[in-house]
């Protein structure tokens, strides 16, 4: 009898089909994920002549990204090696990174998703218009954005390997992420805390989401953020990859 | 080709400096069902993850009908069917859903007929379209049982394969195995339960500190170890059992 192994597309594409579904049944978080970022937009309405429609925009999504890198795609991943859902998955005829590609495909449909949610929000009450260039640039650096937050995600479940710690530890760096990140870009924390934050994490994502919805204010220190938002996505998802372990035994 | 279902040679594990494992070989024949018995980390669950492809061993050979884990990893894993001790699925999913997700895993065509068929055989029917984390603990177990036959593969592990059935569920899983055994399947299964490796099994194993330490027929398990000190001291009721032949030979000191 000969031994039937399935096209690796048609397992990765019945892998997908499962992990979507759990989203969908996970769907109060994934409202919570989208509406954070579109409430905090809303509640900037009187500022965003002062900082700018882009401004606005960038920081929302950049809110948003940090809550599916950190929130969803990390608290997944640590839920199921938890209970033993990847181990059941990988004594099956399928390459392990299946599983992995499958997650973050569900985590690329998000980032989509929050971008859209951001720009409609912002386009039908604030009235902010970028150019057609703009909003396709705009997704792009919000996929690039996104690998750094997902990075860090499977960073903290590379390092750390209960559910509950990987759950207070990623709610603590979301935290700490969007307060310093929003308040220190402000100037709020000082002038030392700002130019920090323009380098961090937060600060190049953002910096990279705003110039690409004003693709005519693209400078030299924004390509510099895009190569250092490129720089943190490789080396936190390297860190991730290499002290990733399938079991928590 | 080897005539066997499953051929471990000369395993060893370790894990950093303890070596868990140490040179265990044994064999599966098409048609047997094959016991793994030890105490608590005597390395049953070590030695069963290299043969399920889950670690990889420092030395040794594994062969699973044909194919070499260490060069045909998918090969292998498609011809096994496995029930890991504690298999869980996504809580959100349906028993119908997660079945879907393992036949399209496996390549198996899920036809209308073969859904029920896998329903009425597990008796899940009235769970289909149960989420997985609703289901009690045995139906849970008899979602997991049902994913390991599901692309009828020529070897079946399980590891523990009866805890949390009831003992109508245990004996219709018994029944399904020697079924499975007359169809020429090979099924290795670890198991706390003496009654269960006495009932089931056509060979066993005993695994301690990493070794082997016997390996034969259930009978002659218990006649060749009957007149041993250790063993008689452990029996209890006069009449020598496969349980006092394991405590007399792996000591009565509880393992963690």
């Amino acid at each position: 009898m000969e031994t039937n192994i399935p096209k690796t597309s048609a397992v990765l594409s019945t892998l997908l089909r499962a992990d979507l579904k759990t989203q969908w049944r996970n769907r109060r978080s994934v409202v919570l994920t989208l509406l954070i970022p579109v409430i905090i937009l809303l509640s900037w309405k009187g500022i965003i002549e002062q900082v700018g429609g882009a401004f606005a925009l960038a920081s929302c999504i950049t809110i948003g990204l940090t809550a599916i890198g950190l929130m969803g795609y990390s608290n997944s991943v640590a839920r199921d090696r938890d209970k033993g859902i990847f181990q059941r998955l990988r004594v099956a005829p399928l390459p392990a990174w299946c599983i992995i590609m499958s997650r973050l495909l569900v985590q690329l449909l998000m980032i989509l998703l929050v971008t859209t949610a951001v720009f409609f929000a912002g386009y039908y009450f604030d009235k902010i218009t970028i150019p057609g260039q703009g909003y396709a640039l705009a997704f792009l650096a919000a996929i690039a954005g996104g690998a750094v937050y997902l990075g860090i995600g499977q960073m903290i479940v590379g390092l750390i390997k209960n559910p509950e710690t990987v759950n207070s530890t990623t709610r603590l760096v979301y935290f700490a992420f969007i307060m310093v990140g929003m308040l220190g870009q402000f100037g709020i924390l000082g002038d030392e805390v700002k130019k920090m934050v323009i380098w961090s994490p937060y600060g190049t994502v953002q910096s990279i989401l705003s110039a690409s919805m004003e693709p005519a204010k693209w400078t030299a220190t924004t390509t510099e953020a895009l190569l250092v938002t490129i720089s943190y996505a490789i080396i936190f998802s390297m860190i991730g990859i290499r002290k990733f372990q399938w079991s928590n035994k | 080709m080897s005539d066997f279902i499953l051929d471990v040679d000369n395993l060893n594990i370790y894990y950093g400096n303890f070596q868990a494992v140490k040179n265990v070989s044994f064999h599966v024949k098409p048609g047997e069902i094959f016991g793994l018995l030890g105490p608590n980390g005597a390395g049953k669950t070590s030695t069963l993850s290299a043969v399920e492809g889950l670690l990889k061993p420092q030395s040794g050979n594994i062969v699973v009908a044909g194919y070499n884990i260490k060069d045909k990893p998918l090969y292998a894993k498609a011809t096994m069917g496995v029930q890991l001790q504690s298999t869980n699925f996504q809580p959100e999913l349906t028993v119908t859903e997660i079945i879907q997700l393992f036949a399209g895993i496996y390549g198996v065509e899920l036809t209308r007929e073969k859904l029920e068929t896998i329903l009425r055989d597990n008796n899940l029917q009235e769970s289909r379209d149960k989420k997985f984390g609703q289901l009690s603990g045995g139906q849970q177990q008899r979602v997991s049982l049902s994913l390991c036959v599901i692309h009828n593969p020529k070897l079946l592990l399980l590891d523990e394969p009866t805890t949390g059935l009831d003992p109508q569920s245990r004996r219709q899983l018994w029944e399904r195995m020697e079924a499975m055994r007359e169809k020429g399947h090979g099924i290795l299964l670890t198991t706390h339960s003496m009654e269960e490796a006495e009932a089931v099994c056509d060979r066993i194993a005993i695994i301690d500190h990493g070794k082997i330490i016997a390996i034969n027929e259930p009978q002659v398990l218990i006649d060749s170890h009957r007149n041993d000190p250790e063993v008689i001291a452990a029996s209890r009721k006069g009449k020598i059992t496969l349980e006092d032949v394991f405590i007399g030979l792996t000591g009565r000191a509880v393992r963690v």
